[in-house]
């Protein structure tokens, strides 16, 4: 089967974020790809190894995404593109540039998301994608196999899982599996290093003006700020355990709460 | 039946109960209509037996469209229709796993802009979330008409009226085909966690070192009356059911006392817990960045200070 894996570079999620002139300040935080995209690459070139086919990486974005590209080619993917867009955009604009874009990189049976992305943690380029392309959808997957004519999947529920059939081409949006991505290899990384990149454009992908950009978009920021700030209070650091223990208690006594 | 303009909230439910987050849902909802001036009609799919229970929590009218078991396709096609015919200006869910992939197909059919994990309604009609892993909060406004989820523990749950009984409309929507099939579902998780309207959350996390040791945090956590809540690691090493998690992929909590038990307090985590009314927090990390928002914070190995602690308490008691 051809799959498709979409990955959205981020900046590394365990560092917080703060804010400069209104901004996020970013710089100075390592550019990583989205952790749940890799799930999903880890997940697709599981099913490749298992199956047969090939994997492809697709992103949008300028030319400081090529290295996270590079790093997905050294842990499974097959082929990488690159649609060079770096107009902002909402959730909506962002699937239909990813429709576009996936259109022209070849035909896949499996489209594989991220269920969301550390950034901005949306949530739902996925399922719009599938909805702009037509196609079936399964969320919040665990694992997938192959039936006749398409896949069997496990998804994520609230409480437990489902098992959804869904006839192929799809488009499915993982989480967390039960087993961690890969890691590079240095013969992996080196051969990454020498593959192409398939370079895009909007206009050769036959994106509309009118369906992407800031223009477009339906949902805007209008403010960002810092979340409201606590106080710290009592830090007691106590050689016995149980002298820490017996202020802490007293302090809890006080306030009633115990 | 007149149409006009009204905001609709879908009403996801389990056992013909009202999921606590789809509650949220409504009460945003009624946050927009006064907002708004529009009416509020809930949307009941499948099993209509909570139609009572809508307009007792303050919807103006109660929609119920037939279906045979959750089918997300179905369940979209309902929804986009309702959206169309009733001109929405707002279709509200509950931001549970279902509802944000309800939420986002349903704004890509309608090709309108689509909000997940809204925190907040501003006077001006923008809906707050929070970005990169919480470490910042956005406003966002929607062009036109929309779609929003809300997030588990905002708003909080809407005022109850007794006795308030509103029209209830049987919808009949046609929908098509399904391609992607639900064959099974399979439930896992036995007990259902209610850490949104618990006064004590004793919460673990990696801290605890094995599933043996997370017992202490059940231990107090009932010794206090108390719900167990974990951070995400504690999740994923598989200590405790994912229904527990507190923070960004979790439960936003506000219980009266949190007890953070080796925890050591990312952004993901902190900013699910910091609206609680007192923070203890233990670590044997004296600079991990959960001190810095608790009131009362220990330095020392959290298997030594719980089983402690623990007997403090019920020496109190006795």
């Amino acid at each position: 089967m051809e799959l498709l894996v979409c990955v959205k570079q981020v900046p590394d999620d365990s560092v917080t974020v703060v804010l400069e002139n209104n901004a996020p300040k970013l710089d100075g935080i390592t550019p990583v790809v989205n952790a749940f995209d890799t799930y999903a690459l880890e997940m697709a070139a599981r099913f490749k190894e298992e199956h047969g086919g090939e994997v492809t990486v697709l992103t949008v974005g300028g030319e400081e995404t090529v290295p996270s590209l590079r790093s997905c080619l050294a842990v499974g993917a097959n082929h990488a593109a690159r649609l060079d867009e770096t107009a902002a955009c909402d959730s909506l604009g962002m699937a239909h540039l990813l429709a576009k874009a996936a259109g022209k990189a070849g035909k896949f049976d499996v489209i594989f998301c991220g269920v969301e992305s550390t950034d901005g943690a949306y949530g739902i380029v996925g399922a719009q994608l599938a909805e702009t392309l037509g196609l079936p959808l399964v969320t919040n997957v665990l694992g997938l196999e192959p039936v006749e004519g398409g896949v069997s999947v496990k998804q994520e529920t609230e409480e437990g899982y489902r098992i959804v059939e869904t006839p192929c081409p799809c488009v499915v949006t993982t989480v967390k599996p039960g087993y961690e991505p890969r890691y590079p290899s240095i013969k992996s990384k080196m051969a990454a290093r020498k593959m192409p990149i398939a370079g895009l454009t909007a206009a050769d992908v036959g994106a509309e003006a009118s369906a992407y950009g800031p223009d477009a978009a339906k949902v805007r920021q209008t403010a960002l700020s810092a979340p409201p700030k606590r106080q710290s209070g009592v830090k007691i650091q106590e050689k016995e355990a149980a002298v820490a223990v017996s202020r802490a208690i007293k302090m809890l006594a006080g306030q009633k709460l115990v | 039946m007149e149409k006009q303009a009204m905001i609709l909230v879908y009403l996801e439910t389990a056992d013909g109960q009202i999921l606590k987050v789809s509650l949220e849902a409504l009460n945003a909802a009624k946050k927009l209509a006064v907002q708004t001036g529009k009416g509020v009609a809930a949307v009941l799919i499948g099993d209509a037996s909570a139609a009572a229970s809508a307009g007792v929590y303050g919807a103006d009218e109660v929609l119920t469209a037939a279906a045979d078991g959750y089918q997300a396709e179905t369940y979209t096609a309902i929804l986009t229709e309702l959206f169309a015919r009733y001109e929405t200006p707002c279709l509200l869910l509950g931001s549970s796993r279902d509802g944000k992939e309800l939420a986002a197909r349903v704004s890509a059919r309608a090709g309108v802009g689509c909000v997940t994990d809204a925190m907040d309604l501003t006077a001006e009609g923008g809906w707050v979330r929070s970005v990169y892993g919480g470490s910042l909060q956005e406003t966002v406004s929607i062009e036109g008409r929309g779609v929003v989820t809300v997030r588990s523990g905002t708003f909080g749950k809407p005022e109850e009226t007794a006795g308030r009984t509103v029209p209830v409309t049987a919808a009949d929507v046609e929908t098509g085909a399904l391609r992607a099939v639900i064959k099974e579902a399979v439930k896992e998780l036995a007990e259902s966690v209610n850490l949104e309207d618990a006064e004590v959350i004793v919460a673990g996390g990696r801290g605890m070192g094995s599933a043996e040791n997370f017992k202490l945090v059940h231990e107090l956590a009932e010794l206090l009356g108390g719900v167990v809540g974990a951070s995400r690691p504690a999740i994923e090493d598989g200590w405790i059911p994912r229904n527990h998690q507190v923070g960004q992929s979790g439960k936003i909590v506000a219980p009266k006392l949190y007890i953070a038990c080796g925890i050591s307090g990312a952004m993901q985590h902190v900013s699910g817990m910091t609206g609680s009314g007192y923070i203890v927090a233990i670590n044997k990390d004296e600079d991990a960045p959960i001190f810095e928002v608790a009131d009362v914070g220990i330095v020392g190995n959290v298997n030594d200070i719980l089983p402690l602690m623990i007997d403090e308490i019920k020496a109190r008691k006795a």
